[in-house]
């Protein structure tokens, strides 16, 4: 997962203030938070930084397709094995015989289903991490053996 | 890049030991087409530590010649995700591998396919393809 | 609910939607299961000598190989439903033909000794329920069975196992590679070296023993002691480990006799497998490597690799299986050299260099039937869609009739 530090160190870093943030910093945290995009960054578009400006771009690619509590399927690594379907916590509370118990979801209530081999996630604001009482749940990345999910 | 083929010419040969694996991904491919892209892709790849790879100036991406007493493939190398020990190089099973593997069983009838010795060295050769493969065994596929 | 044929975890939990007689979608299915069941790209059409001809012809020319051929070969079946299989056996006594299977050069020599009983065995829903120890040997389940831990053995809640894998369970995962199986293992990975499998099983039995083992000395005390305090175990083994023990397999068993509450379970690929493997054993008493004479004779030399090495067969009929494909190069230019009769939904490698292609439906979509899963229960096949191919149980009867 991309964090503020590494998308700071790829900007100019002379607190310019021409994308409208009054410092570099508050404009990385403004890019991770979807708020600014890279070509609002004027002094970017020099020649002389399109190295930093692709690789800021092919970081923040995936935040561009995220939901709106920041859940990313990458749909192109996932091999469909269903060990977040059964891991996630919200998928055992709200199916226990189907999804908690390793077998397909019974329900529509499930966050994870597998679709066509890769997984399909709907119910995201029922997810832990979100709401009042949001807590940081791993449990549906550390079991993904492809690293098919990441939150941003 | 600019080919050098001095380069080639002289590329030294390594030793190496291939271990071969199952991939979905690879599974995948040979269910929808054996004879597709996708399949040669995944197939005719080794992968390596990155430490294995810069001992024998090997880079990600790179054309190699695999070769032993049974066949000699041409496949594209890969920098091994991992942190794999050295010595070791990693191959799917599939006809490319199996080209490598030999038919002596010693009366057992189960040849040695995870664990098969060659040499790897730099190569200029276009990628082997499951023709070629096929051709290089049986001398008049019908 | 469908079951799907992907690997020999057949699941039957799978939904398809049906739409003029075309899979739209697949819901549960892994993407092996879902690339299986959207089925190849080239399926087979009946030929003689590589020449387009009808069902009728080739099925004809095939009998007539095989009336002429003094040693004929059955090959394959392991991707056939149970009932085919059974029709084959009485096609290969009725030629006097040998026949063997995949699992020859595969996981036959371990299943052979689950059904002799000389391990302790267990299902998989037992797994789900009670099992805490998991041990993932030479397998990466991940890949080969991608739904293994997700439906079975480690992140289910299973009767015994309420809190499921957080805390109920442990996953090792012993192999060469670090695979997808041993990233989820974290913690208890340990790596061997090529064929180091004996070595560490060795071991492990005096680290059981409580004698110092000679070979990484603390973490093979550390993982004897899990495996101690295992209520109920499993060791999956992958044909990794297979491979790297089968000269001395009793090593595996000795270790199995020091574990008195572990299972051993088999890691088979092919959809049915062991099915072919049962259906043997309960017919004539061997898994594989038979040939008919009146009655079964069992020798190594009726293998695959050794029929080709030694030149026994001078004919084969092969059923859902790609040998060219699997088998050792230096081989192929002895399978060319005799007549080659292919039974397969799809364009294969072998279907290339066959004297007669004979094309046949996908079981499991096209057919319906039964098969048997690595853990030896019986899973019902459906037919999902209408197709005109006749099955590979209708053409073996086809042949029996015909030579
Ligand atoms: S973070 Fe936790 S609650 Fe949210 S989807 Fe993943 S497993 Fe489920
Ligand atoms: S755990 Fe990862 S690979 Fe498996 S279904 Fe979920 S996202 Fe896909
Ligand atoms: S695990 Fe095997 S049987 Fe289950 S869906 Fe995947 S390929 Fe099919």
């Amino acid at each position: 997962m991309v964090t503020v530090m590494e998308l700071y160190q790829l900007l100019p870093r002379t607190n310019c203030k021409k994308c409208g943030e009054s410092t570099c910093m508050a404009f990385a945290v403004a890019m991770l938070g979807r708020k600014k995009n890279v070509a609002e960054c004027t002094p970017l578009l020099e020649a002389n930084f399109k190295k930093q400006k692709e690789k800021l771009e092919s970081l923040l690619l995936p935040v561009a397709g995220a939901e709106e509590t920041g859940m990313i399927v990458h749909p192109e690594l996932c091999t469909g094995c269903g060990n977040c379907v059964v891991a996630c916590p919200v998928d055992v509370a709200n199916d226990p015989h189907g999804a908690g118990m390793g077998c397909a979801p019974t329900n529509d209530k499930v966050i994870f289903k597998v679709v066509d081999g890769k997984v399909l996630a709907s119910n995201i604001k029922e997810c832990r991490r979100f709401g009042k009482n949001k807590v940081l749940c791993y449990a549906c990345i550390d079991p993904c053996p492809t690293g098919a999910i990441e939150f941003v | 890049m600019d080919m050098d083929f001095g380069k080639f010419l002289k590329s030294p040969e390594y030793d190496i030991k291939i271990i071969t694996y199952r991939d979905i991904f690879h599974a995948e491919a040979l269910e929808s087409d054996r004879f597709g892209e996708e399949y040669k892709k995944l197939s005719a790849a080794i992968s390596m530590s990155k430490t294995d790879m810069q001992k024998m100036g090997i880079k990600s991406g790179d054309r190699v010649k695999i070769s032993n007493n049974f066949a000699s493939i041409v496949v594209q190398t890969n920098e091994s995700k991992r942190d794999e020990p050295g010595g070791l190089a990693f191959m799917v099973n599939s006809p490319w591998s199996n080209s490598l593997v030999s038919g002596e069983t010693r009366g057992k009838g189960i040849p040695e396919f995870k664990n098969i010795d060659a040499k790897i060295s730099l190569s200029k050769e276009e990628i082997t393809t499951l023709d070629k493969l096929m051709k290089a065994f049986i001398k008049n596929p019908i | 609910m469908v079951t799907c044929t992907g690997c020999a975890l057949l699941c039957d939990d799978i939904e398809v939607i049906v739409e003029n007689n075309r899979i739209k979608e697949i819901k549960n299915a892994c993407r092996r299961g879902a690339a299986r069941m959207k089925g190849c790209s080239n399926r087979l059409v009946p030929c003689v000598d590589q020449k387009p001809t009808d069902i009728e012809s080739s099925i004809q020319k095939a009998a007539q190989i095989i009336r002429n051929s003094k040693a004929p070969m059955l090959f394959g079946l392991d991707n056939s439903t149970c009932e085919a299989q059974v029709k084959g056996i009485h096609f290969a006594k009725k030629i006097n033909g040998i026949l063997d299977d995949t699992s020859s050069f595969c996981q036959g020599i371990l299943i052979e000794r689950v059904l002799a009983q000389k391990f302790r065995t267990c299902s998989l829903d037992d797994i789900r329920n009670k099992a805490d120890v998991l041990v993932y040997w030479g397998s990466d389940a991940q890949d080969s069975q991608p739904r293994h831990l997700s439906r079975f053995s480690y992140f289910p809640r299973g009767e015994l196992r309420q809190r499921g894998y957080e805390e109920d369970r442990m996953a090792i995962a012993i192999d060469v590679r670090e695979s997808n199986t041993a990233k989820i293992c974290k913690g208890h990975f340990y790596r061997i070296p090529p064929k180091g499998d004996r070595e560490f099983i060795l071991a492990l039995i005096d680290a059981l023993y409580g004698k110092v083992p000679a070979y990484d000395t603390k973490k093979m005390l550390e993982l004897a002691g899990i495996l101690k305090k295992a209520e109920f175990g499993a060791i999956f083994v992958g044909i990794g480990l297979t491979y790297s023990i089968k000269d001395d397999f009793d090593v595996l068993t000795a270790l199995a006799q020091k574990l008195p509450n572990f299972n051993i379970m088999p890691m088979v690929g092919h959809y049915n497998m062991r099915g072919f493997n049962e259906t043997m054993f309960k017919e004539t008493g061997f898994v594989n490597k038979v040939k008919f004479n009146g009655k079964a004779v069992h020798d190594i030399k009726y293998s695959i690799m050794e029929s080709l090495n030694e030149k026994t067969a001078d004919a084969i009929v092969v059923v859902g299986s790609d040998p060219v494909s699997s088998l050792p190069g230096p081989v192929l230019s002895r399978l060319a050299s005799i007549p080659v009769i292919c039974i397969d939904p799809c364009v294969t490698m072998t279907s290339k260099i066959a004297t007669v292609t004979i094309p046949c439906a996908v079981s499991g979509l096209e057919s319906a039937g039964t098969a048997v899963r690595m853990d030896g229960k019986v899973i019902g096949l459906s037919k999902i869609i209408e197709s005109e191919y006749l099955t590979d149980e209708e053409i073996m009867e086809r042949l029996v009739e015909a030579v």
